[in-house]
């Protein structure tokens, strides 16, 4: 249960987003409040992750307005406070050298600023970062030789080493294998419980999420948002989604 | 061996050389992880234009470089970032027309001469004192740059979007980079040549890699490779009177391929 006066994370108002006159995303309106667990479905190029590169500034909206922490977009300077990890995480070039700790590390770059070097409080998060995604042992090693799985944990751990107030993840499980899968929701659901670290992800694992989500966003042009994922799973509705001829189911208002 | 020293010109050489194994290696890590390797040939190649106006007009040469190789770097980029043009295409454009202009300004001024020859692949003799104050200078301001944005740097090498969803500013150090790597292209060339250094700034950090250790190491192996090349190579230049430019890189390809055999999967 969200307070009404609480300044949501995200406040997305008639998003639009036309390209050479195609419809990407039409009219999607949202708002996102600090602790939720948030899954986005859709079928392929539906526009889930251009909605997620447009709440991070990498795509202008045709229209529409999001607020970020209660400022615009353009205004917003602490992008430290938004954790990301991009679809293609996992694949990453071998031969870049880089160790698990070289990496997580740079979660701590923006956060800093420019003419400081790494101070005790850097070095401690970036420490914790590794130790709650159960990657410390591997710090010396060289990312390009960890699996799938490790590989995303230690990304989790670099958006994690920024202290964010969000995580944002666009289907982070691209390469991984399925214990590996079911192991990165475990960490997901703890960081949301424990860390009160609010969540927003594309997936497609739709059966495997319902038990710990709060609300599931299908993106498909427009935006349906089912505050009881658990319900609407049990839809037809929900596969009739990842075809054609798909529309907007209902729209639940957020109540807050 | 050390009686080469006796002379003034390979003091001067030397001292040149080593700033500019330092400079081309550290900056190097960064260009060749951002895959713009071929963007330092093509910097050398516009950086040839300015020694031929240079040449023409009877001004230093190597003041125009600069000049001319910072502002082919900043077309580069906004090429690059406003236009929806391949990377490398632009680079291949700007790379031969750059090459074009600089002849056709020698051709024209009748300076097609020994001295453009020092320029296209070094020469030691050709150092002298201002040079290595200038490259001194500029030099030293290039790596303090690198050095201060080195972490974010390596991040936006690392992954551009997600740097760039962290709030650093990637645009302005894209600029930056380029800036700085146009600078050391054209303080390089009185002694590796316009049409080697490339190989320089980039062979050191690829052998390096082959290592597979972390950032920091790599860059420390590079720097190393560099080094030894520049003091080797240019021992060979005095001693069999040969192009330093061509001496320095072919050393440094033996260091490349000593260590792709030695570091084979």
């Amino acid at each position: 249960m969200q307070l009404k006066f609480k300044v949501p994370i995200f406040d997305v108002k008639d998003l639009n987003f036309i390209v050479r006159g195609q419809i990407i995303l039409s009219n999607v309106s949202f708002e996102i409040f600090e602790g939720e667990y948030i899954a986005i479905i859709g079928p392929n190029g539906g526009g889930k992750t251009t909605l997620i590169r447009m709440l991070l500034g990498l795509e202008k909206p045709t229209s529409g307005e999001i607020k970020i922490f209660g400022k615009k977009l353009s205004e917003f300077k602490e992008w430290y406070k938004i954790g990301y990890v991009p679809q293609r995480a996992t694949l990453v070039d071998e031969n870049f050298p880089a160790t698990v700790e070289d990496i997580v590390k740079m979660g701590r770059i923006a956060r800093r600023g420019i003419f400081a070097w790494m101070s005790v409080e850097d070095k401690e998060m970036v420490k914790d970062a590794m130790v709650k995604m159960d990657i410390l042992d591997l710090k010396d090693k060289m990312v390009g030789t960890l699996s799938g799985g490790q590989r995303q944990r230690v990304m989790i751990a670099r958006a994690l080493a920024s202290a964010p107030k969000i995580l944002i993840l666009d289907e982070p499980n691209t390469g991984v294998d399925m214990v590996s899968q079911q192991r990165f929701y475990t960490l997901l659901a703890k960081l949301n419980k424990k860390e009160n670290i609010t969540i927003l992800f594309i997936t497609h694992d739709i059966g495997v999420i319902a038990d710990d989500i709060g609300r599931l966003f299908t993106i498909n042009q427009k935006a349906t948002i089912c505050d009881n994922p658990k319900k609407m799973l049990s839809c037809e509705e929900v596969s009739d989604l990842y075809g054609i001829d798909a529309h907007a189911l209902h729209h639940h208002k957020h109540e807050h | 061996m050390l009686e080469m020293f006796d002379y003034d010109f390979m003091q001067r050489a030397f001292i040149a050389g080593l700033f500019i194994a330092v400079l081309a290696s550290v900056s190097g890590n960064f260009v060749v992880l951002r895959r713009y390797s071929l963007m330092s040939e093509t910097l050398a190649h516009s950086a040839l234009v300015g020694v031929a106006v240079g040449l023409v007009a009877g001004y230093n040469p190597l003041w125009i470089a600069v000049l001319v190789a910072v502002g082919s770097a900043w077309l580069i980029e906004y090429l690059r970032s406003t236009f929806s043009l391949y990377s490398d295409a632009i680079l291949a454009i700007i790379l031969s027309g750059s090459l074009a202009v600089a002849v056709i300004i020698v051709s024209l001024g009748g300076a097609f001469n020994n001295s453009l020859f020092s320029y296209l692949f070094g020469s030691i003799l050709s150092v002298t004192n201002e040079d290595v104050v200038t490259i001194s200078v500029f030099g030293s301001i290039s790596l303090l740059f690198l050095l201060l944005f080195s972490k974010e740097l390596y991040f936006i090498a690392y992954d551009e979007e997600v740097a760039k969803t962290s709030g650093i500013k990637v645009k302005f150090l894209n600029f930056l980079l380029v800036t700085v790597v146009a600078i050391i292209i054209a303080l390089s060339i009185r002694v590796v040549g316009s049409l080697l250094i490339g190989a320089l700034m980039v062979i050191p950090t690829v052998a390096a890699l082959q290592y597979r250790v972390g950032f920091r190491n790599t860059m420390l192996i590079s720097l190393f490779f560099a080094l030894f090349s520049v003091v080797f190579g240019m021992s060979l230049s005095y001693y069999y009177s040969l192009p330093s430019g061509a001496t320095i890189v072919l050393s440094i390809i033996v260091i490349f391929i000593f260590s792709l055999i030695v570091n084979k999967k």
